[in-house]
Formats: structure tokens, C-alpha cells, sequence
């Protein structure tokens, strides 16, 4: 008996709710099961599926990445803006992405080599970044996103849009990378446990720092889908990104101090996010009804995995 | 540079007070940068040593001191309370709700104790990371308070404005806040049973072994619930003394403090892996962060850039402490 409540805790939470919610939306909003309806819904949390899968490898190592915010305003500005104007749009994505990598190598110095708490330190790149970013556009919203990204972001391939498969892809890439590469084995011995990692000469603060410099990788790919997703840039994108990145991140299984977790877990997690929110709109629930919402999921998922790991 | 070493230095080097192996921290270069500013800013600027700018100061100050005293208990644990702002937000927003202050006070005292119950409990009991508990209370309690006050507006009662803005004898109310409060912060951590149990408790997990103060027979589960409860009453009592400074109610108003305060703590010397640490440093830090402020606005500096600015000197203050632990 013990050992099947056991197992059964041992699947994430992310599929119980997702199964849950798919069957709460099925009972109340019948006509919304249609495959394109449900493709707009799930294109809608691309841009966090992606930062996801940044933050779950950060977090296989202990670690957490809140920068996410600040690449994401970063990129959509400079995007916007059109500070980098004549450049090419390929051009510009690059610049993105170095964007994105530059912030993860510095987050990675800071955690990996000078052992800042992570949470202080990416929060406060975020901070700086927000800052910086407000007072160079002084507060006015910035200008159009190029048309062209926008087509490319509305791309169907039969019912499922292009954005979609991206996703698919790059988590399907990452599940390669975790279970048949070296690296993949260094960041589940270091999540494990740092101290024995380090002693059987797994390079501890290097896997660390590389798995900043992917996350951060990641938000600028998650930047850029983002770009693409909205026709006017913006000043207001908040911390609630990153943070639901952590959520879904914790409720598809992915723990601290725990080697655990896989790339499909978290990517349940981010669709259970899809159809939270429509399912909380449909219902009628404002605004600071999801922000208790977003709360109380990652304190009930963390709360889940701490009973669990209690000796 | 381990823990294990400072205290053995320690014992052939009894100045326990100032230097680098304090148990106090280093408090003493937060006390020189603050003379340094206040004589650049006395120096370069007209306004600023003016009594209407000193009070400014003091009143801009004060809350930042509160839950920096407040965060500063929970950190000596090694713990961090993500939270604190909005408590704050949720304090104004109740004071601002239509009532008799003698319902709106003890239910503001009874919403940050829960608060701090959960966060204590969940950390205690339910093994959750302090980070991760503190960060969904953030946004939990945020919730709340923008439920009960969408946007900013309404009234608190006159007894809270009369109590913040206030002055007796013609010495300003922020004054003897400043007193209160900080006696009793001095009495929590440094006058207290309490106080020397959450420095052996945080003392234990700076050096890697958690149930330290346990084998020594502390109450250690308590005491750290106890601590959340009271880094939350902390919070609320900044609230309730900004909502006497804005006479009203606001969701957003707490929104920066759980950073500053953080920032408040470490630039005095206070280390975050836990067990280190002064009263005395965390003032001179609020202290530092007001006059920096100060200094920003009288130079005129762009709001934005200033957000910028402080997140600078909260990552290079931390990335100056040294710590054993990687990762959160």
C-alpha cells in the first residue's frame, strides 16, 4: 500500500492537474475543445514553455533564474524601438539571443563563482535590467514590432501553429540533451548532491555557469517568440513570467536538492498554465484571483515535493 | 573562508565588534560610506542640510528600518522574507477599508500573523525552501490586497495619520518610532533568550549543520515560526506607517520593499548564509539606502535609473559576502 502511494507521488503533479482541468473545461465550455481553439490557447504560453525550459535546468542544479523578466523587456525593447534600425531581422534575433546568453553567462558568474544566492542576484539583474530599459525609452512604450515576425508567428501547419512545434521541438532537443549527453548526467550528480558531485570530479561551479548561459539562451528565444506574438512593444511585462516558469517548473516535478525530473513533466506544468488562466477567465475570476492562484500553486506543489523528500 | 575558522580566530582576537571576523559583520564600512554621502551631498547641494530635509529623511527612512529589522530576523536564520512587501500593501489596504480603527488594528496584527504562521509553518513543517514559501506569499497576500483595493484611493482613519504625521512638544512623530522601534529590535535580537537562540540557530546553518542548535536542546522549529510571524508584524507596522504618510490606501505600495530591505540588511554587514550580524548595521544600512534616495532625487535623477542603481548595490554588496552554499 505504502509503496504504491509512494510511486504514485512520485509522478508530478502536473499531469493530475492537467487531466483535472482538461476535464473541468470539457464539462463547462464543451464548444472550446475544438483542436484550433485549443492551438490559440497553447500558442498563447509559448513564450513561457520556452523560458520553462531554461528554468528546469537551472533548478535541477539548485538554482533558479528570475532574469528572465529583464531579458524579455530587454529584447522586446530593442525590438521595438527600432534603436537597431537597418539592421536585418535575422541580425536582430542574433543580437537577441547574445542578449540572452550574455545575461545567463553573467548570472552563472554570479552564482557559480562568486556564490551569490540566486534569487538575489538574478532578481537583481532583473531590477537593473527594468530599470535601465524604462529609463532609456523615459516610460513611453516603444513603437511597432516588425510585421514580418508577427506572419511568421501566425504560420499553421494544419491545426497547429508554428510556434507550437517550435516548442515541441526545442523540448523534445532538451530531453536528448538530459538523458544521452555527459552534461546531462553532470547536472543530475549535481542536483543530487553538490558536495559528492564534486568529489567524483564532476566540474560543479562550470555545470552551474553552463546551465545559466542555456537558460539564459532560452529567455532570449522565449523574448523572441514573445516579440512575435504582440504587434506593439511593451513596458509592462512583469515578474509574473519568470515566476510561473518556476511554477510549472515545480509542478511538473522538478524539485531542489532532487536529481529528479524530466523535460515533459514541466512541459505539462506550462499547459496546465494554457488552461488555468482560460478556465479562471471563463469562471469570471479577476485579476488578483489568479495572482492568489499563481501563489497558492507553487506553495501547494512545493509543499507536495517537501512532505515527499522529509527523510 | 569556512565558519568553523572565524570562530577560532575569534578567540585570540576577543573584538568581537568591529573587524573582519565580527559577529556583528561589517558594519563599520556601511558607517563610512553614510558619513562620506552626507558630507558629499552637505558639500555639493543646498537643500540638503536644511531641518525640512532632515525630517524628510528620517520620515523616508522609517519603514525602510522596520522591515529591514524584521527581514534582518529571519535572515540571521539563513531564512529570507520575499513577502514583507506585500504585507505592507495588504496593511494599507485594510487601514484604508470603511470601519472603526479598533476593528482595522488588530485585524491588520491578525493578517500579517497568519502570514507569517504560513511561511513559518510551511518552512518548518512542510519543508519547503524560505525563498520559495516567502515568493508564493508574495504574491498570495499581493492578491488579497488588490481584492480589497483594486487601485490606489480611500481613507484610513484620522488616529493613523495623527500617529505617523503628528508631533508632541514640537518633536515630530517619525522620531519616536525611530525610538520604539528601534528598542525593540535591539530587545528581540540582542536583549532576549530568543534573540541568542536565533544566532545559534543561524549560526548552525552558516556552517553546514542545520540541527546544530536542535542537538543543544533550542526549540529551533518554534523559534523560526516565531521569526517569520514576527519579520511579518515588522511589515505590517511599516505599513501602517506609510498608510499614516499617505492617507490612504495603496496595493503597489510595498511592491520595491522586500528587495530594499534585503539590500538594507546586507550593506550592514549582516550575512545572508545566516548567523552573523548587528542591529546597529542593519539601521546604518536603511539609513544608507534613505540617504542614497535622498541623494538621487536632490541630484535629480531619473526614477528608472534609480530602481537601476539600487539593484547595482544590492548585487555588488552580495556578490562581497563570501558563502560556502551554491545554487538559491
Amino acid at each position: 500500500m505504502q509503496a504504491v502511494l509512494r510511486s504514485a507521488t512520485r509522478v508530478p503533479p502536473a499531469y493530475f492537474v492537467f487531466a483535472a482541468l482538461l476535464l473541468t473545461l470539457w464539462a463547462s465550455k464543451p464548444q472550446m475543445m475544438n483542436p484550433n481553439v485549443l492551438g490559440i490557447f497553447i500558442r498563447q504560453v509559448v513564450p513561457l514553455g520556452i523560458l520553462v525550459l531554461g528554468q528546469l535546468l537551472v533548478m535541477r542544479v539548485r538554482s533558479i533564474d528570475l532574469s528572465g523578466a529583464g531579458v524579455l523587456l530587454l529584447v522586446n525593447y530593442l525590438i521595438a524601438s527600432g534603436l537597431l534600425g537597418g539592421i536585418p531581422l535575422p541580425l536582430i534575433l542574433l543580437i537577441a539571443l547574445g542578449i540572452g546568453c550574455l545575461v545567463g553567462l553573467f548570472n552563472g558568474y554570479l552564482v557559480a563563482k562568486r556564490r551569490v544566492s540566486a534569487v538575489i542576484a538574478t532578481l537583481a539583474v532583473t531590477v537593473i535590467i527594468t530599470g535601465f530599459v524604462q529609463f532609456l525609452a523615459s516610460g513611453k512604450p516603444p513603437g511597432n514590432m516588425p510585421a514580418l515576425m508577427n506572419e511568421i508567428y501566425k504560420v499553421k501547419w494544419g491545426p497547429i501553429p508554428l510556434p507550437v512545434i517550435l516548442w515541441v521541438m526545442l523540448s523534445a532537443l532538451m530531453a536528448i540533451f538530459l538523458s544521452r549527453f555527459v552534461f546531462g548526467r553532470f547536472v543530475m550528480a549535481v542536483g543530487e548532491n553538490p558536495t559528492a558531485a564534486h568529489f567524483s570530479g564532476v566540474p560543479v561551479a562550470r555545470t552551474v555557469l553552463v546551465a545559466h548561459v542555456l537558460a539564459g539562451l532560452f529567455a532570449g528565444i522565449a523574448a523572441i517568440v514573445q516579440s512575435a506574438s504582440v504587434a506593439v512593444g511593451s513596458l509592462r511585462l512583469g515578474l509574473e513570467m519568470p515566476i510561473d516558469a518556476v511554477a510549472a517548473t515545480i509542478l511538473g516535478g522538478v524539485v531542489f536538492g532532487r536529481g529528479d525530473g524530466g523535460v515533459w513533466g514541466p512541459f505539462f506544468g506550462v499547459l496546465c498554465f494554457a488552461f488555468l488562466f482560460v478556465v479562471m477567465t471563463s469562471f469570471g475570476v479577476p485579476e488578483p484571483g489568479k495572482q492568489i492562484a499563481r501563489g497558492l500553486i507553487i506553495l501547494l506543489a512545493a509543499i507536495f515535493y517537501g512532505l515527499n523528500t522529509r527523510n | 573562508m569556512t565558519h568553523s575558522d572565524t570562530t577560532t580566530q575569534n578567540r585570540s582576537k576577543p573584538n568581537r565588534w568591529i573587524g573582519r571576523n565580527s559577529r556583528q559583520g561589517n558594519w563599520l564600512s556601511a558607517l563610512v560610506i553614510i558619513v562620506a554621502t552626507t558630507l558629499l551631498l552637505f558639500l555639493t547641494t543646498d537643500d540638503f542640510a536644511t531641518p525640512q530635509n532632515a525630517s524628510n529623511l528620517l520620515a523616508q527612512a522609517m519603514p525602510l528600518i522596520i522591515v529591514a529589522i524584521g527581514q534582518m530576523i529571519v535572515i540571521v536564520l539563513a531564512g529570507m522574507d520575499l513577502s514583507v512587501g506585500s504585507v505592507m500593501s495588504l496593511t494599507t489596504a485594510i487601514l484604508a477599508l470603511d470601519g472603526s480603527p479598533l476593528v482595522l488594528i488588530p485585524l491588520v496584527v491578525l493578517a500579517a500573523i497568519s502570514v507569517g504562521l504560513v511561511n513559518g509553518i510551511a518552512i518548518v513543517r512542510l519543508n519547503v525552501h524560505p525563498i520559495i514559501a516567502t515568493l508564493s506569499m508574495q504574491f498570495i497576500v499581493l492578491g488579497f490586497a488588490q481584492l480589497l483595493r483594486p487601485v490606489a484611493g480611500g481613507a484610513v482613519p484620522e488616529v493613523v495619520v495623527m500617529l505617523v504625521t503628528g508631533s508632541v512638544l514640537g518633536v515630530p512623530a517619525p522620531v519616536f518610532w525611530a525610538v520604539i522601534v528601534i528598542c525593540l529590535g535591539w530587545k528581540i535580537l540582542h536583549g532576549s533568550r530568543f534573540g541568542l537562540h536565533l544566532f545559534a540557530i543561524g549560526g548552525g546553518m552558516a556552517s553546514g549543520q542545520a540541527d546544530t542548535a536542535h542537538n543543544f536542546g533550542l526549540k529551533d522549529k518554534r523559534n523560526v515560526v516565531l521569526a517569520y510571524v514576527l519579520s511579518a508584524l515588522f511589515a505590517a507596522l511599516a505599513g501602517f506607517f506609510i498608510a499614516g504618510r499617505i492617507a490612504s490606501g495603496d496595493p503597489g505600495v510595498g511592491a520595491q520593499f522586500a528587495l530594499d530591505s534585503i539590500t538594507a540588511v546586507a550593506i550592514g554587514g549582516t550575512q545572508l548564509s545566516g548567523g552573523v550580524g548587528g542591529l546597529h548595521g542593519t539601521i546604518l544600512g536603511a539609513v544608507l539606502m534613505a540617504l542614497l534616495a535622498n541623494g538621487m532625487n536632490l541630484a535629480n535623477l531619473s526614477a528608472f535609473l534609480q530602481g537601476a542603481i539600487k539593484g547595482v548595490i544590492l548585487l555588488l554588496v552580495v556578490a562581497l559576502q563570501s558563502r560556502k552554499k551554491m545554487g538559491l
